[in-house]
């Protein structure tokens, strides 16, 4: 992290007593730096859900106390923050545990003033980046997982690394770490770690004359399970989503690709180059093939996939018209939320629905079992970007030395997803979670399958517009499947090319 | 008691001949009557469903069990959506209001000197006004946040003000001005004629015959300012200062959807303005014929 007063330097000369004051404040977060909270948290190697079960409720922490020693808790000073917080269709025990965090924070460090902005996951994105020409950006940030490459690349993020703020990088998940490195440099802390899961409705598939307790095992399996479904009860069988410009379209498509082999870089290899397209390989054609076999052949898949995200295949869902579809930890969460604020006879069917939803881990494909490695990080902005022209060092230091703590990256992320700090899987609140949040071992169990989006400042355009072209092209009769894949490779290449 | 009332004159039964194209029209209308309505009633009717009936298929008509909850938290101060609804609301309506306010008391001068008045480069500068209207509002949108910045309106709702009148003044301006186009000058002349001052031909005799004008003038500056989204979410980060198009925006989450509440916060939002458009619509009709008729 660079400190702020650097900047300081450049509008004139300092003072000798700032000088003797900057090398005690450097020397003393040199100190600071180089200690860390937390030794390792867990063995990755041994990581399945006995596991997750076995290490939860292992380990305390003291999170003010433990902060404190990177930076003092009487520590005074400002600090700035534009995360995406929790809004009105979230569960409200999301809305608890962030008034909760708040509330923590306070106490800890009494004499830290917050500037908090909760900004809604659709705008964050295009207001950071106004708000950065306009040199008038918060001086932390949390942003969805590849929004960091992005800025990182333009040059408006400090490095930052899990060291910076007490932790050592191998409490990370090395994915997660990864999808915050720009040209070998950290420039973030992931504080969780989504991977989704395959949902399905039990009673739907005994009424298809499929076992209700066992997932499709395979992709293939996918295709034939959403054909017979529709065709014995006339409903859709997987809920496809291929909207254009939408950011799930490739959390829900990518996996099916990367499981056939396919891939839109070499983002499955175990060190990735980014330098060899392969939207158009053997793999991403027969996944593209299996989205247009529900889609076109079956008709087995909503019509309304071109225009779907998520959010709109929750309503079939509910209602027992769609069967299957990948779906977010929260969604469970959501069902059992809505089923409680039902009434009258809804309140029947709402429970009915929840008492037949089943979590399965995303089906296999001929290369592997694959899941878009989710979640979101936090980073410091340069001070130059910075509304004031200038960071609080040490109070940036305490609010992400807080927020990516064992014990709150367990807590913030209670029914979306997993802790970012390895550590929180250790915490009783994780052994809460596992005992309260049903399914939740499931998506973490998929956490191992993850694989992170190319990690280029590129990615963003290439996930979100020419994945669901391709998806478009093919799905509309407007290209063949060979067709709109090689377009799409086609696009990469000119994109990457900066032509 | 000798009945004193007329004789009743008994009609002949006259059977009108079937006209097919006032019929086809008829049904015409009743379709593009169902084709507007239909979005706003589907609206009001999600707004009383609670979130799992809202997700319902086949979709209830009218929800098995109403409830006005959706309302009432919005409405409620004690909750922190209805604190913040109602703060949205009331930002809303003053933003909207004194853009209004100054796009009319600018506009009606401008358009008068431009409807009234000869001078070097008008038609040009005329043109010019609306200039900004003839590009989409994302091509300003980072130089009005610089500009903005650097004046130190960010986080304020001046910078909306001054951002709203940049497109409502030119169109109030155009507007304004075919109105007074169509004011016969002999009306002012004669006042002049009768002692009275420009100005005071203009305000005694003008302004009231161009009443409608302005108020539908108003009402267009209103509803742009009241719909406004783009400028407001860059402009504004701060809660308690977000207007209502913005602050609807917490209905989505990143995963999920209340589509009851955004419903009914929608249905709310659209209020003031049906409201506005009942108590002035004779004056917008006015306003909408005055031109037909060439004086």
């Amino acid at each position: 992290m660079t400190n702020s007063h650097d900047r300081a330097k450049r509008s004139g000369s300092p003072a000798r007593g700032q000088v003797v004051a900057r090398m005690i404040a450097t020397a003393t977060a040199a100190s600071l730096m180089s200690t860390t909270v937390y030794a390792q948290a867990v063995d990755l190697s041994q990581w399945s859900p006995e596991y997750i079960r076995s290490i939860a409720g292992t380990a305390t922490y003291d999170t003010a106390a433990d902060c404190g020693a990177v930076v003092p808790n009487d520590y005074a000073g400002k600090v700035s923050y534009w995360y995406t917080g929790p809004f009105e269709a979230d569960p409200q025990i999301a809305h608890d545990q962030d008034k909760a965090f708040w509330e923590a924070f306070k106490a800890a460090y009494p004499n830290i003033e917050t500037d908090v902005q909760s900004i809604t996951y659709n705008e964050l994105l295009d207001k950071f980046r106004t708000a950065l020409l306009g040199n008038a950006a918060p001086m932390v940030v949390r942003l969805q997982i590849l929004g960091g490459v992005e800025f990182a690349a333009k040059g408006y993020l400090n490095p930052l690394a899990p060291e910076d703020v007490g932790y050592a990088s191998a409490d990370f998940w090395p994915g997660a770490l990864k999808s915050v490195t720009w040209d070998g440099t950290g420039y973030g802390i992931p504080t969780n770690n989504e991977t989704m899961a395959f949902i399905w409705n039990a009673k739907i598939f005994a009424d298809a004359g499929l076992d209700p307790e066992r997932p499709p095992a395979t992709w293939d399996d996918v295709v034939a399970y959403s054909a017979q479904i529709h065709e014995k009860l006339g409903i859709a069988g997987y809920g496809l989503v291929a909207k254009q410009n939408a950011g799930n379209t490739p959390f829900r498509f990518m996996p099916t690709l990367w499981a056939y082999g396919g891939g839109a870089l070499d983002e499955t290899a175990a060190e990735p180059t980014y330098d060899t397209i392969e939207l158009n390989n053997e793999g991403s054609i027969a996944a593209l093939q299996a989205a247009y076999d529900m889609y076109v052949r079956d008709q087995s898949v909503p019509t309304s996939a071109l225009t779907n995200t998520q959010a709109e295949n929750q309503g079939p869902f509910i209602a027992g018209q769609l069967a299957m579809m990948i779906a977010h930890p929260a969604e469970y969460a959501k069902m059992v939320d809505l089923a409680s604020k039902a009434t009258g006879a809804d309140k029947e069917v709402a429970d009915a629905v929840v008492e037949n939803m089943r979590y399965g881990l995303i089906p296999e494909g001929p290369a592997r079992r694959a899941v878009v490695f989710g979640g979101s990080n936090i980073h410091v902005v340069k001070p130059e970007y910075v509304d004031g022209g200038a960071i609080d060092e040490q109070a940036v230091k305490a609010l992400i030395c807080m927020w990516t703590s064992p014990e709150w990256s367990t807590k913030l992320a209670w029914v979306g997803s997993n802790p970012g700090h390895l550590g929180g899987f250790k915490t009783e609140w994780m052994k809460e979670r596992l005992d309260t949040i049903k399914f939740l071992d499931v998506t973490t169990s998929m956490l191992p399958n993850g694989i992170p989006f190319p990690v280029l400042p590129e990615a963003p355009e290439i996930m979100n517009i020419i994945v669901p072209d391709m998806l478009q092209n093919a799905l509309t009769g407007t290209m063949t499947v060979e067709e709109a894949a090689n377009d799409a490779a086609a696009k990469v290449e000119e994109l990457r090319s900066g032509m | 008691m000798t009945d004193t009332s007329a004789p009743t004159r008994i009609r002949p039964a006259v059977t009108k001949p079937f006209d097919g194209w006032r019929w086809s029209g008829r049904f015409f209308l009743v379709l593009l009557l169902i084709f507007t309505v239909m979005p706003m009633a589907w609206m009001l009717i999600t707004s009383l469903k609670t979130g799992f009936a809202a997700m319902q298929y086949p979709p209830q008509w009218w929800p098995a069990e109403p409830t006005l909850e959706n309302y009432t938290r919005l409405l409620d101060p004690r909750n922190a959506i209805g604190q913040d609804f109602l703060g949205y609301f009331w930002n809303s309506m003053w933003v909207s209001t004194a853009t209004t306010v100054m796009a009319v008391i600018v506009a009606v001068p401008a358009a008068y000197a431009f409807s009234r008045f000869r001078f070097p480069g008008r038609t040009f500068l005329f043109f010019a006004v609306l200039l900004r209207n003839m590009f989409p509002a994302i091509v300003f949108l980072v130089p009005l946040f610089i500009l903005m910045r650097l004046l130190g309106l960010v986080n304020t709702h001046g910078s909306l003000i001054l951002t709203y009148l940049t497109f409502g003044l030119p169109l109030a301006i155009w507007l304004l001005k075919g109105f007074y186009d169509n004011i016969p000058i002999q009306l002012e002349q004669a006042a002049r004629i009768d002692g009275a001052t420009r100005f005071q031909a203009f305000f005694f005799i003008v302004m009231p015959l161009s009443t409608p004008g302005i108020i539908a003038t108003a009402i267009y500056s209103f509803i742009g300012a009241w719909n406004e989204y783009i400028y407001a979410y860059t402009f504004l980060t701060k809660h308690d200062q977000m207007t209502l198009p913005v602050g609807i925006q917490r209905f989505f989450s990143e995963n999920a959807t209340d589509w009851p509440g955004l419903m009914a916060a929608t249905f709310m939002m659209s209020v003031p303005v049906v409201v506005l458009f009942l108590v002035l619509q004779k004056y917008f009709v006015q306003a909408l014929t005055e031109g037909a008729v060439k004086h």
